[in-house]
């Protein structure tokens, strides 16, 4: 652990209600870090996650990103979403509008960027993500797995420091984890600072840093993958880890 | 049970034909029918270059005669050339109607917006918006046109820059009464269409930074107002057959005039079922119009064709 | 007013002249000014309200009956129309949906003075009672519309149960008249009661505009009361606002334990 850490999770914990979902959660990530988190059904990963652009509110500790402090009540929240980007399980695309337009809404409206320069800087991205040819294709009109590609660009569209995908595959049909992995990889190349929540074992096996297996809101393990995945130190990881392999 | 199919698929192709004869006769009216009333409102507002100005279209005893000539519709020249000598008081009070429905429910659109959006998304306006639109959709529009009218005397009241727009400042009182009323259903309408915007599309507003304000009327109205569509459909229908009512606080428009002739000639029958028919074809006319916007507006995915 | 049809909108027209300029609002000004701001008008005029109130109660009265005889007219009319609309073909069929077309497209007023004077019902002796012609007129009129809207109501709950009912029905032995109406009527009738809830409390506040017929129900008499006392305008329409309000509101909560009551579990319509 260093001082100059990228982000930094210190001791978050939060409930909804009487319901405590996260404990004590601890980590951290260098710039150009890939974190991948893990855990049973309602471990609170998504919340975790939703903490950190404050889509969620953390009630104790500390969430430090690039040294400024997410939790503090003065900080700007859409200042800070516009510099965290999140893709989400269920695409949520704005369904009024074509994927140029997803795309472009935040560089428009957020960014205030001219019309064109906000269409640009959209088919840009989704050239980037290989949509090149459906920049004016409806939501409704894409498959699940150029729905998701979409929802990258959008969020790469406001040129974020940190990354944040919910479950980004698991909507998805088998055959079309491929595309929408494929892209991500790309962003771990292009040296993206990612905070992945995912299934896809084989795919943190390949490109996360650190895995962080969450159970019960509380961080039960943390390590490289290989440790993690071949050595796991705490029985409850190696169950998990068994059940998960047991359905693919 | 097959002997009865077939004839079914002959009668239903007769159907069909049938539809589309009758299709092509409803254009057919209502071409004649918004002709003659353009033609007779700019007539008027030329100030007779056409006809004098009070006189019809057609010469009434010209009709007579036409129909005089034509066998078996010689019975009814004297009423055809009876509803030729109405058409130019007819015409002037639909203009009111029209123009007292179309400002009615765009003002009362500007209002309903606001109250939805707060009954959704807003803490105490939420219960003020309730309470209004629990008011004025729980008591009789005419007693809310009494109040305005008797109760309150708003039409002495009625502003400088304005009196004067009509010929009677009253039909301020009328739009305001059905500005009113409207926006309370309205705002019902539109906040259903809201609350089945999903909460995922608000989430992805705000993660991209978008603020609430932003969020809702970037992503939530673009869509919820599409859904609201068929709704406001029935509003404007609504509209156009209580605008009548505004004749029981004087205004001129079409059924004050049709009651007004009514009560000098007795022809009681004859004048309202032509009243009757041109509400029907301002009322057919309306939907017709929404069902194009709602095609022009449409997208893939949203709202009628959702389920494809 | 000896023939209150012909005389509702001149009526209208005198009333207004002989009200005292700037009255209304001046009232709730003088209010305003006053130790009681929440009160709006004058003392006097709500104990004229209050001395009359046996009068209006008797308006209110006939509102509900008018309201409950033409929502039955409606109902007798409009589920049969509902069910040809959806089960009927061929001539009967557009019949039907034209006459509905026109009914829903014309306004009520219309409707109304079609029924009061080119119908011309006549006054109906039961003997005992007599029912008025305006009242003839107003069921006629009121309950033909309804008809029309509550056909659109079924119509669209009778389509709505799922195709596979008719066809469990037909399976175990049923004719087609008897599936329909053991089978999927029950169900379309309980899918019917949001829509019947709203039919409901448009015929009631609708019943005010028998007005134009002069028929002496709520609206009409606080009319012929403020007439006669114009200072009070203001009272009488508010008292009477309320009496409505009162009455839709109690409406409305009624049909809603309706409908939760007869609600079918969930997953039936799955
Ligand atoms: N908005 C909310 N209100 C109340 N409880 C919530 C809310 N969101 C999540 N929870 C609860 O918090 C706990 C953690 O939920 P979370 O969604 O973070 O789990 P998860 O690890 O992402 O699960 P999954 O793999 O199913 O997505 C669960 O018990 C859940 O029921
Ligand atoms: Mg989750």
């Amino acid at each position: 652990m260093s001082d100059d850490d990228f982000l930094r999770v210190t001791d978050v914990s939060k409930w909804y209600g009487d319901e405590k979902v996260l404990e004590d959660v601890s980590f951290e990530m260098d710039r150009g870090d890939v974190t991948v988190l893990i855990g049973p059904s309602g471990s609170g990963k998504s919340t975790m996650l939703r903490c950190v652009n404050r889509l969620a509110e953390a009630q104790e500790g500390s969430i430090l990103l690039d040294g400024e402090e997410v939790l503090s009540p003065d900080l700007d929240v859409d200042e800070l979403r516009r510099e965290v980007g999140m893709v989400f399980q269920g695409f949520n695309l704005f369904a009024h509008l074509t994927a140029v337009g997803n795309v472009a809404l935040g560089p428009r409206r957020v960014l205030g960027l001219s019309e064109t320069a906000a269409r640009e800087r959209a088919e840009e991205q989704l050239e980037r993500v290989g949509l090149a040819d459906q920049l004016d294709s409806y939501p409704a009109e894409l498959s699940g797995g150029q729905q998701q590609r979409v929802g990258i660009a959008r969020a790469l569209a406001m040129e974020p420091k940190l990354m944040l995908f919910d479950e980004p595959t698991s909507a998805l049909d088998p055959e079309l984890i491929g595309e929408v992995l494929e892209v991500m990889h790309g962003l771990v190349e292009e040296g993206m600072t990612m905070l992945v929540v995912t299934h896809e074992m084989s795919f943190a096996r390949e490109v996360a840093d650190e895995i962080v297996f969450l159970d019960d809101g509380r961080v039960v393990e943390r390590g490289p993958p290989e440790q993690l995945f071949d050595r796991p130190e705490e029985e409850r990881t190696g169950r998990f880890l068994e059940r998960i392999a047991s359905h693919d | 049970m097959a002997s009865a199919t077939r004839p079914a698929t002959v009668r239903e192709r007769v159907a069909d034909a049938d539809r589309s004869v009758g299709r092509l006769l409803l254009v057919a009216a209502g071409a004649l029918f918004w002709g003659w009333l353009v033609a007779s409102w700019v007539n008027r507002w030329l100030g007779g270059v056409l006809v004098p100005v009070g006189q019809p279209l057609i010469p009434a005893g010209a009709v007579e005669t036409a129909f005089a000539a034509i066998p078996g519709f010689a019975a009814y020249a004297a009423d055809a050339a009876f509803v030729v000598e109405l058409t130019p008081e007819l015409s002037r009070g639909t203009w009111l109607t029209v123009v007292i429905t179309a400002v009615s429910l765009v003002l009362g659109f500007f209002i309903a917006v606001p109250l939805a959006v707060t009954r959704v998304y807003g803490r105490f306006s939420a219960w003020l918006s309730l309470a209004y639109t629990e008011l004025l959709r729980g008591t009789p529009l005419l007693a809310q046109l009494f109040v305005l009218y008797y109760g309150l005397n708003l039409a002495s009241y009625v502003p400088g820059a304005f009196s004067g727009v009509f010929a009677r400042d009253v039909v301020w009182v009328a739009i305001l009464g059905f500005t009113l009323n409207g926006a309370a259903y309205q705002a019902e309408y539109i906040r259903g269409a809201l609350e089945s915007v999903e909460e995922g599309q608000i989430t992805a507003g705000r993660a991209i930074g978008l603020s609430k304000l932003e969020t809702i009327y970037y992503v939530v109205l673009p869509q919820g107002l599409r859904y609201a569509i068929p709704s406001w459909t029935n509003e404007f229908v609504y509209l156009i057959k209580y605008s009548s009512l505004a004749a029981f606080i004087t205004v001129p428009e079409l059924y004050y005039r049709a009651d007004q002739i009514a009560s000098e000639t007795f022809r009681y029958t004859l004048i309202f079922v032509v009243t009757g028919v041109t509400y029907l074809a301002l009322v057919l006319t309306a939907s017709k119009l929404m069902e194009r916007v709602e095609e022009r507006v449409s997208i893939p995915g949203l709202g009628a064709d959702s389920e494809e | 007013m000896s023939d209150p049809g012909t005389l509702a909108l001149a009526a209208a027209a005198s009333v207004a002249t002989d009200l005292p300029a700037g009255d209304g609002l001046a009232a709730l000004a003088a209010a305003g000014g006053s130790a009681d701001w929440w009160v709006v008008g004058e003392p006097a005029d709500w104990g004229f309200v209050r001395r009359n109130a046996d009068y209006l109660g008797v308006g209110a009265l006939l509102t509900i009956g008018l309201t409950f005889a033409s929502i039955l007219l409606g109902f007798v009319v409009g589920f049969p129309a509902g069910a040809v609309e959806v089960y009927g073909d061929g001539l009967l069929k557009r019949a039907v949906s034209t006459v509905g077309i026109v009914l829903r497209g014309t306004p009520i007023v219309v409707i109304l003075i079609v029924m009061y004077f080119v119908v011309g019902v006549p006054q109906i002796n039961l003997g005992v009672a007599s029912i008025s012609s305006a009242m003839t007129a107003g069921i006629l009129g009121l309950g033909l519309r309804s008809a029309a809207y509550q056909s659109q109501i079924f119509r669209a709950s009778l389509s709505s149960v799922d195709e596979g009912q008719l066809e469990a029905g037909r399976s175990i032995g049923l004719s087609r008249f008897e599936a329909v109406r053991y089978v999927v009527v029950p169900q379309a009738l309980r899918r019917s009661i949001p829509g019947f809830q709203n039919e409901f409390t448009i015929v009631l506040k609708d019943t005010s505009i028998v007005f134009a017929i002069g028929l002496a129900e709520l609206l009409t008499r606080g009319y012929d009361l403020f007439s006669e006392q114009t200072t009070a305008v203001l009272e009488v329409i508010l008292f009477i606002s309320a009496i409505y309000f009162v009455l839709t509101f109690t409406t409305n909560r009624a049909l809603d334990y309706l409908g939760d009551r007869y609600a079918i579990p969930e997953g039936e319509s799955a």
